[in-house]
């Protein structure tokens, strides 16, 4: 692809990051891959896509696209829309079998959420080995003997991200907002667009003054009032001294502005912990749960601190042990539940309900973080 | 009978699946089951792919076949193991977790019946091929494939008339579960494609809904 027909791809994928987009499912070549080349497998959200076999220029593999509903790896597996099922068909539909003489396929490593790696194996006599977290580390892992060091395994928030999610979310607010304003308050249409984005500018290049003190419980919560108090606070504050610098303060116009603002910051930090990869979103039940490790069952095979995002684990490999030194990092995303081939690993709630492996691995999650059991 | 994609929504909430589904296509969907299924004989071996909440596969079982029932969806086939429970089909219908993509391990010429409802249209290009080859080593010489889907109409006026009814319903259901359904194209082509016979066609009025009954050829030549 053409890097106008990239940029094109990353910047509506960008805009429209909420909104899934699916591509082709299936084989693809990169480069000229052999008989021994390795292969990968990515979902079909098309940005997704694109971002992967730009990373892997000059690197000759065959890249499987499952079929994920257009959706991100991460979000598709933990709701249940990337599942062993879909790994498995696309390794037997799409020809690959006929094309490469080995049977090893390398995983996205959020995929473990939802694909059960044994299961998988199993049915399809393919080894599953978990990749990076992100596709721009697959050259050096490749390189490296499939060598997955800790800095691979971890999720990361850096200022693009932050400004993509930024981007993701302020467009389409602009869009309804624009809808809302073309009819009732036209004059002030391209104003409160420009009042959006910097809004959320601000919200997510601001989020490492804040972002640390987020976490699940009470405190969380508050640290994001405080947040959505100081920038609704400090929005009025420009308005009304825009306004007093006019010579000119009409109440209704500056309650109007007032009352959009405060809607828009809370659109937007409704959910700001499920638009980082660093915490579960603050809507789910599932943010409340605590892994807990049964050191009776555990023998310290490390597939835990393997597909960990959060480097939770430490696995001691002498004593085949594991142990939990950074539990406070946790996103309870599950993958380490979902892994653990001794079913040593469970949710636990604050009132010590525990929730097994068989239930995490069957019920998956929907969209508003409830695992449906019946 | 577009109200397909809206389906997306009830497997969202698998409790609420069946009677919704009923409801969106006004007992339509019941008739067109009971229709297909009227081809089944007792004491035969029958295979449903996609079988979800059991729909095809009880139906199936309550006219003496031995049913074997696929599906993907581990939430789905729960209440399709509490329904045939409540019928007492148990003995004679099995809900298993696997894909299209397993049906190589069953044996070859092995079902009097192969069976799908509204599962090809969720299926993707490289897996609808790949059931429909599956479908017909797997079936006895003789045997039927049974297929009722959404597939796309065969004339430019109703696929647009069945766009614009399905836009809406399409955006409700892509707004609440983020999927949508692909309608089928070339259905009777692809079946054919693989060697089966074509028996009948029945459409609705729109051409967007497919009930196919298609024969595997005793021998080559028939």
């Amino acid at each position: 692809m053409s890097f106008l027909g990239y940029a094109l791809v990353s910047i509506v994928g960008t805009l429209l990051r909420l909104v899934p987009w699916s591509s082709q499912t299936g084989l693809l070549e990169i480069g000229r891959p052999d008989r021994d080349s390795p292969v990968l497998l990515t979902c079909n959200f098309r940005l997704t896509v694109e971002r992967v076999r730009r990373a892997l220029r000059g690197v000759d593999a065959y890249l499987l696209v499952a079929n994920s509903r257009g959706i991100n790896v991460w979000c598709a597996a933990t709701g249940g829309l990337l599942t062993n099922h879909d790994v498995l068909s696309v390794l037997k539909t799409s020809g690959i079998e006929d094309r490469v003489d080995h049977r090893q396929v390398i995983l996205p490593q959020l995929a473990a959420t939802g694909v059960e790696g044994r299961v998988l194996e199993r049915k399809s006599g393919w080894k599953v080995v978990w990749g990076p977290v992100y596709a721009d580390d697959i050259p050096l892992f490749l390189d490296t003997q499939l060598k997955k060091g800790a800095g691979m395994r971890q999720v990361r928030f850096p200022w693009t991200e932050r400004l993509e999610m930024a981007a993701s979310w302020a467009f389409p607010i602009s869009v309804v907002l624009a809808l809302i304003t073309a009819v009732f308050w036209r004059h002030a249409l391209v104003s409160a667009i420009c009042v959006v984005w910097v809004l959320a500018l601000v919200l997510y290049m601001s989020f490492p003054l804040y972002g640390r003190w987020l976490g699940s419980g009470f405190r969380g919560g508050a640290v994001l009032l405080a947040v959505f108090a100081v920038l609704w606070v400090a929005a009025m504050l420009v308005l009304a001294s825009y306004a007093f610098a006019l010579g000119y303060a009409p109440w209704g116009e500056i309650g109007r502005w007032g009352v959009l603002t405060f809607a828009v910051l809370g659109v937007m930090l409704i959910d700001l912990m499920g638009s980082t990869p660093l915490y579960k979103s603050g809507l789910h039940e599932d943010r409340i749960l605590k892994v807990v490790l049964d050191e009776g069952k555990c023998r310290g095979v490390g597939y835990c601190e393997d597909v960990c995002p959060r480097d939770c684990y430490e696995v001691n490999r002498a004593q085949h042990s594991a142990a939990m030194p950074r539990a406070h990092q946790c996103v309870q995303c599950g993958a380490c539940i979902v892994q653990c081939p001794f079913d040593a690993l469970q949710f636990q709630s604050p009132r010590g309900e525990t929730i097994t492996p068989e239930t995490i691995r069957k019920f998956k999650l929907n969209l508003m973080g409830k695992r449906v059991e019946r | 009978m577009s109200m397909y994609v809206l389906m997306r929504i009830l497997e969202s909430a698998p409790g609420r699946y069946d009677k919704g589904l009923r409801v969106l296509t006004f007992g339509r969907l019941e008739s067109a089951y009971d229709r297909l299924v009227s081809h089944v004989e007792q004491g035969q071996r029958v295979l449903d792919l996609g079988c979800g909440t059991g729909a095809l596969a009880l139906r199936s079982a309550a006219r003496g076949a031995r049913v074997k029932g696929i599906d993907v969806n581990s939430q789905m086939l729960e209440i399709a193991r509490q329904k045939a429970e409540d019928a007492g089909l148990v003995d004679t219908v099995d809900f298993c977790e696997m894909g299209v993509a397993e049906l190589d391990n069953e044996e070859a010429d092995f079902y009097d019946v192969v069976m799908s409802g509204l599962c090809f249209s969720e299926l993707t290009a490289d897996e609808l091929t790949y059931a429909l080859e599956q479908a017909m080593r797997i079936v006895k010489p003789g045997g039927l494939l049974l297929l009722a889907d959404e597939v796309v109409p065969g004339s430019f006026g109703k696929r647009l008339l069945k766009g614009l009814i399905r836009l809406p319903l399409a955006i409700v259901a892509y707004v609440w579960t983020q999927t949508t359904t692909h309608a089928v194209s070339d259905l009777p082509q692809k079946v054919e494609g693989v060697g089966f016979v074509l028996k009948s066609i029945r459409l609705t009025n729109l051409g967007s809904f497919m009930e196919l009954v298609a024969r595997k050829p005793v021998e080559d030549g028939e």
